[in-house]
């Protein structure tokens, strides 16, 4: 295990204890700064990387806030069929303010149905959402328009709002930022990557704040260092006191969420 | 106010990009006049009439089409329906005007012996009528192929139909028509008075149905309620 | 058995030395590393030295800002406040008030 990698070992450690984002940033900064000017072995200078967040979690504390806080979204009964397949059963998830939720299961199970039923996109055939506060949404793709550049973006969704431009460019930059990208730039959507078109939906959707965020398989076409971002920035808001819907089929990092909605079917064939 | 300022800032905006739509924007006019120069000048004008009509629905089309994944967001974003079907719509009104003068000096200086304020005025019902009418096609035909097809038909049809008879009534640019024949032939009052309320009445009828059918499809779903921030 | 002993006298008086050479002026977590050793009191891991660090910064008793070095990349440099002194002199003498006694006691013996 080299540097980079008992470095990120030492982070994921550190998310997993709850320290808050800036203070892990700083504590893996300087453990950086000290290996690389006195070299030596992560394992021997730092011991195992558990055992040192668990020092650093000793000294500093975890992150402040209420947690679990107040119901914020509410999912119960939820059944969807099409034609004469039942997608989804009497699907039931409860997320708290400060919370991440994670809804996983095998492709085609209903998780985005699901999602898209929770933002109020479709109808289900039984069941009822209560939602508090404002609902952030974030599709899988199509979200973005190709002929705007991502500051139009940003002041069309923050005038959503009541936003003037000024702030919503500044807010959008700050947010895509906080994600890696520097969306200063004067490229129109259609003509950004596939991972910078995701980053640019994922900041539409945090914009304008929202007390309750559901992200469907944010992170296609990410590379390593975007999807360690990613994660960095839905700790953060949860941190702040949102609850975080992610669906997700990558199942390593559901030791970051709180709660798992597992939707793959109990019993195979078993439909009426 | 500002919202609806926005939606239509930014259809203009995302339509003046697209450069190749719009440069067939504007030829699809100019052909369909200079194709009739050479017969009677009536001819050429309601070609010209009907192509700046084609040509405005078309783009109402595809930006109604383009913005379908995008609306449930804004919604959630804290739009109403109406900021986002009236803010297309005025941005497509204003690209149609843009997209009308050039091809209204064109009659000014290409032909004689016009009533151009009749010119002028056919233009802007051909506008009024094409933007909710693509918007319309756009939001009932999910996919831009079937949509330009009806679309082709319909104009088709305007082309075709005897203007005297009552089926042309029904038709959506018989308005332009009528005005048409006041400005080339000089008939009566009578032409321009008629076109003038048949534009007004049918851009009327279009918009309550654009708003219905953006009102049901961004509803509020029952199924979702929403609980004060505690 | 004398490694364990030792660490234990460490981590009572870690913080003590800590404030004490931050006294002299700011410095960073590899150069107290180093300051440490050279003065005797041996070689102090990161796995150590940081925890006490981020304790006396959560405490008050130093500040911290990043900043970049004449030479070499942006470190962490720690400076002693008023608070961190007054520690710093209480807990110093408390120290020599225990080290003194003991000192005395096991003199005895050592070279008896």
């Amino acid at each position: 295990m080299n540097d980079d990698e008992w470095l990120r070992a030492f982070g994921a450690e550190l998310h997993q204890r709850r320290v808050a984002v800036d203070a892990a940033r700083h504590v893996i900064a300087e453990a950086a700064t000290h290996l690389r000017e006195g070299g030596g072995d992560p394992w021997l200078v730092f011991g195992p990387p558990q055992a040192y967040a668990a020092a650093i979690v000793e000294s500093i504390g975890t992150a402040p806030g209420p947690r679990p806080g107040p119901v914020r979204l509410h999912a119960t009964g939820i059944t969807k069929r099409y034609g004469r397949r039942t997608v989804l059963r009497d699907a039931t998830l409860t997320v708290r303010a400060g919370q991440i939720a994670a809804v996983i299961g095998a492709n085609g199970c209903g998780k985005s149905t699901f999602l898209r039923i929770c933002a109020g996109l479709i109808s289900p055939d039984a069941g009822e959402v209560t939602v508090a506060g404002r609902l952030g949404y974030c599709p899988q793709q199509g979200g973005t328009i190709d002929f705007l550049l991502p500051d139009e973006h940003f002041v069309l969704v923050g005038a959503g709002q009541g936003m003037a431009r000024g702030p919503a460019r500044r807010a959008g930059r700050a947010a895509a930022r906080q994600l890696g990208w520097d969306a200063e730039s004067t490229v129109l959507a259609r003509h950004l990557s596939g991972g910078t078109r995701q980053k640019l939906n994922l900041t539409m959707s945090t914009l304008a704040a929202p007390d309750v965020l559901l992200l469907d398989e944010p992170y296609q076409g990410f590379d390593q260092g975007s999807y360690v971002n990613l994660w960095d920035q839905l700790a953060r808001l949860r941190d702040e006191g949102r609850a975080i819907v992610v669906v997700t089929h990558l199942l390593n990092q559901l030791d970051r969420v709180d709660t798992v909605l597992d939707l793959t079917p109990a019993q195979q064939g078993g439909r009426r | 106010m500002n919202r609806l300022v926005t939606v239509a800032e930014m259809t203009l905006r995302e339509l003046v990009r697209r450069r190749g739509v719009l440069l067939l924007l504007l030829l699809m006019p100019l052909t369909f006049w200079l194709i009739r120069r050479d017969s009677h000048v009536g001819q050429s004008v309601r070609a010209l009439l009907l192509g700046i009509s084609w040509a405005v629905s078309t783009a109402a089309l595809f930006a109604t089409s383009a913005a379908r994944e995008l609306e449930p967001r804004l919604r959630l974003a804290g739009y109403r329906p109406h900021h986002l079907y009236l803010g297309r719509m005025l941005g497509l009104w204003a690209l149609g005007l843009a997209v009308s003068v050039p091809f209204f000096l064109l009659t000014v200086f290409d032909a004689n012996n016009l009533r151009y304020a009749g010119i002028a005025v056919a233009m802007l019902c051909c506008v009024a009528v094409a933007a909710p009418l693509g918007m319309l096609i756009g939001a009932l035909l999910p996919r831009e192929m079937e949509g330009t097809l009806l679309l082709l038909t319909v104009v088709a049809v305007q082309m075709l139909l005897d203007p005297t008879s009552s089926a042309a009534k029904l038709m959506p640019f018989w308005s332009s028509r009528e005005i048409a024949s006041w400005a080339v032939d000089h008939t009566d009052d009578g032409y321009l008075s008629r076109g003038v309320l048949h534009a007004a009445v049918v851009t009327a009828l279009m918009l309550v149905t654009v708003a219905g059918l953006f009102g049901v499809r961004l509803r509020r779903r029952r199924h979702l309620r929403h609980a004060p921030l505690v | 058995m004398d490694g364990d002993r030792r660490g234990q006298w460490l981590r009572g008086v870690l913080d003590l030395c800590v404030l004490g050479l931050l006294h002299d002026g700011e410095s960073y977590g590899y150069q107290l590393a180093q300051a440490l050793d050279t003065a005797g009191v041996g070689p102090i891991q990161g796995g150590t030295l940081y925890p006490v660090l981020l304790r006396l910064q959560r405490t008050g008793l130093v500040t911290a800002q990043w900043r970049e070095g004449d030479s070499g990349p942006a470190r962490k440099y720690y400076q002693l406040t008023d608070d961190g002194r007054a520690a710093l002199r209480h807990g110093g003498n408390a120290w020599l008030a225990f080290v003194a006694p003991v000192t005395h006691i096991v003199t005895k013996g050592v070279d008896g």
